[in-house]
């Protein structure tokens, strides 16, 4: 296969037999189709609402490559923006984060309010003689915005579906990361962001579904003092589920029989807190999703992925097609007191992100498999996602009658197959509409 | 005056030891030069402007780089020794420059120092990375190693870190 040569993308995703072909790694023309089909097309998570307390308050993010801002603004409702001024393109905010009513462009002065209207533009009368249409030029606003208890997501595609159809069954499982207790989770204030010089899927195929890696990537961390969780008892770690919940989402769940193991694979300086919290999570989420599934890795498509149980969220931004940038935040209940916060806090730095004691022995698996799909030779085979390929649970109610999605062991690639079945079927599928796009 | 001279000697005489330690890899000798009760803490930095001026760390409490104490920085040493802590395996080239050693304040027993640092450090074929910043140190003295570093917090200059990851020590 020559690269830049892909008119119709399934063709590369062959589930018959659970490979794929290495040029979506590493050909420019399909990272360009990328930012097009899937980064303006799908919803992508921008950060939670706490990054957000005040009136006024605003964080930068990425949607795809491009750049945004996301405020609140007048009456408390939140929106995102292009962070771009419509005269010459310059970013009109230069800071990460902060508390304003206006952005003023530091190039000519356009100065924008905080819900993307054009308010100011130096000289007006003088120079443009009020032909410049002001309501045309605000700052271009998503196409839609919407929160699932309050994780904010947004799209540029207005025919895209709303966001509940978007998540469809995840936001569901989603409930045992942001539902667990009264007031949901808040995001600690912080973020890491690092470079990987890797394709943008490395790091959400990983999280979505390899449950396979751990041992041998993770075993120097695990040994040295940093246990993970759930905590794994008994053997290589290969009871529990990959759950593929649609629409190329998915997860990795423990299983506990009852009560008694769910405390099981709590670590011990968790346990009284777990302990406390199970009646109201079993209260509020139900058997299934309040004491069986013990859910440990996720990735929502396209770029989000998380780590339930070491309160982990993080986004993989693509930088062009050999790199990545990895934002990553830690989410504790609201609920939860002062110590508790500390100890997710630490537990979560010490063993994922930039120093993360996890999180570094990954990159390199990840760089390195990038590297090979440079190659030509290289490319000429297939990326192998065989794992478990015929053993899929039938009929998944028969684990539990509330279960959703499809299901498969706890080793087993179901969910990766899934993920480049739905970045296949974007890749072919219609194009963005971008409201008020004219070029 | 001479006094003064002599434990700004003996500071940046340690500190050289120390990132030789580090640069040879010599990460137990490393580990000995920190207090039982060691705070080791380097926030994360970000772009701010206008009001939010001066607020471009996060605090105590926020998510950090690193938050650890003696007991997570030897699990962190005690997990390169494994051999299979990959990103480190094979270990990357470092050179620790340590300089503009200030000392500020003497009390209590303990000795507080800001240092400016610059790390290269070469990788696997050829990736290269920077690392400048600045460290706020409290040393308590020791027969032994001459200090022990008590608390050190790391400000890193990165907003978005080049490198990919923070698998070395400051």
């Amino acid at each position: 296969m020559e690269q830049g040569a892909h008119p119709h993308f399934d063709h590369l995703i062959d589930l018959t037999k659970g490979e794929i072909n290495r040029s979506i790694f590493s050909d420019p023309a399909i990272y360009q189709q990328e930012l097009k089909q899937i980064f303006a097309r799908c919803w992508l998570f921008l950060g939670h609402e706490t990054q957000l307390p005040e009136e006024n308050d605003f964080f930068t993010a990425y949607m795809g490559e491009d750049p945004v801002i996301v405020t609140r603004h007048s009456g408390g409702q939140i929106g995102a923006f292009l962070n771009m001024c419509r005269h010459r393109g310059n970013r009109v905010c230069r800071a990460d984060s902060g508390n304003q009513r206006m952005f003023t462009c530091p190039f000519h002065g356009w100065t924008f309010a905080n819900n993307g209207n054009l308010k100011t533009v130096p000289g007006y009368k003088q120079v443009y003689h009020e032909k410049l249409d002001m309501e045309s030029h605000g700052l271009v606003p998503v196409a839609q915005i919407d929160s699932y208890k309050g994780m904010i997501f947004a799209t540029f595609d207005a025919s895209a579906p709303s966001l509940e159809d978007y998540l469809g069954d995840m936001a569901w499982y989603l409930d045992m990361a942001v539902d667990r207790r009264e007031g949901g989770i808040v995001f600690l204030p912080g973020t890491h962001k690092w470079r990987i010089k890797c394709n943008w899927k490395f790091p959400v195929d990983n999280f979505i579904g390899d449950s396979y890696h751990g041992p041998v990537s993770h075993g120097s961390a695990w040994e040295s003092g940093f246990e993970g969780m759930p905590r794994r008892k008994k053997g290589y770690g290969y009871e529990g589920f990959q759950i593929n919940a649609g629409n190329g989402h998915g997860f990795g769940a423990r299983w506990a029989e009852n009560e008694e193991q769910v405390y099981e694979m709590a670590l011990p300086e968790f346990l009284a807190y777990e302990q406390d919290r199970f009646p109201e999570t079993h209260a509020r989420l139900g058997d299934l999703r309040g004491m069986h599934l013990s859910p440990m890795h996720a990735s929502i498509f396209p770029n989000f992925s998380m780590l339930w149980q070491s309160g982990n969220m993080r986004v993989w931004h693509p930088r062009g097609v050999n790199e990545t940038e990895g934002w990553s935040w830690c989410f504790v209940d609201n609920k939860a007191d002062q110590d508790h916060r500390d100890m997710v806090r630490i537990h979560d730095l010490q063993r994922h992100g930039t120093s993360g004691t996890w999180e570094q022995d990954d990159v390199d698996n990840w760089v390195q498999s990038t590297l090979s799909s440079r190659g030509y030779v290289g490319r000429q085979f297939t990326q192998n996602l065989s794992m478990g390929m015929d053993h899929e649970i039938e009929d998944p109610t028969s684990i539990h009658p509330d279960m959703r999605g499809r299901v498969a062991g706890f080793q087993n690639e179901i969910n990766q197959r899934q993920l480049y079945a739905r970045w296949a079927h974007l890749m072919d599928g219609d194009a963005p509409v971008v409201p008020g796009a004219t070029a | 005056m001479n006094r003064n001279i002599d434990i700004w000697f003996s500071i940046t005489q340690f500190y050289s030891r120390e990132a030789r330690y580090l640069d040879d890899l010599e990460f137990d000798k490393w580990i000995g030069l920190m207090a039982p009760d060691l705070r080791y803490w380097m926030p994360i930095v970000s772009n701010r402007i206008g009001r939010g001026i001066g607020s471009e760390l996060t605090e105590r409490g926020h998510l950090a780089h690193f938050e650890d104490d003696f007991e997570s920085m030897s699990n962190r040493v005690k997990r390169l020794a494994t051999g299979r802590a990959w990103a480190e395996t094979p270990p990357g080239r470092t050179n620790h420059m340590v300089s503009n050693v200030e000392v500020d304040r003497q009390e209590d027993g303990l000795t507080r120092v800001t240092s400016k640092f610059l790390i290269y450090r070469s990788h696997m074929e050829t990736d290269q990375e920077v690392f400048s910043g600045t460290r706020k140190d409290v040393l308590r003295a020791d027969e032994d190693t001459d200090w022990k570093i008590v608390d050190r917090t790391i400000i890193l200059d990165h907003a978005v870190l080049t490198q990919k990851s923070l698998g070395i020590f400051f």
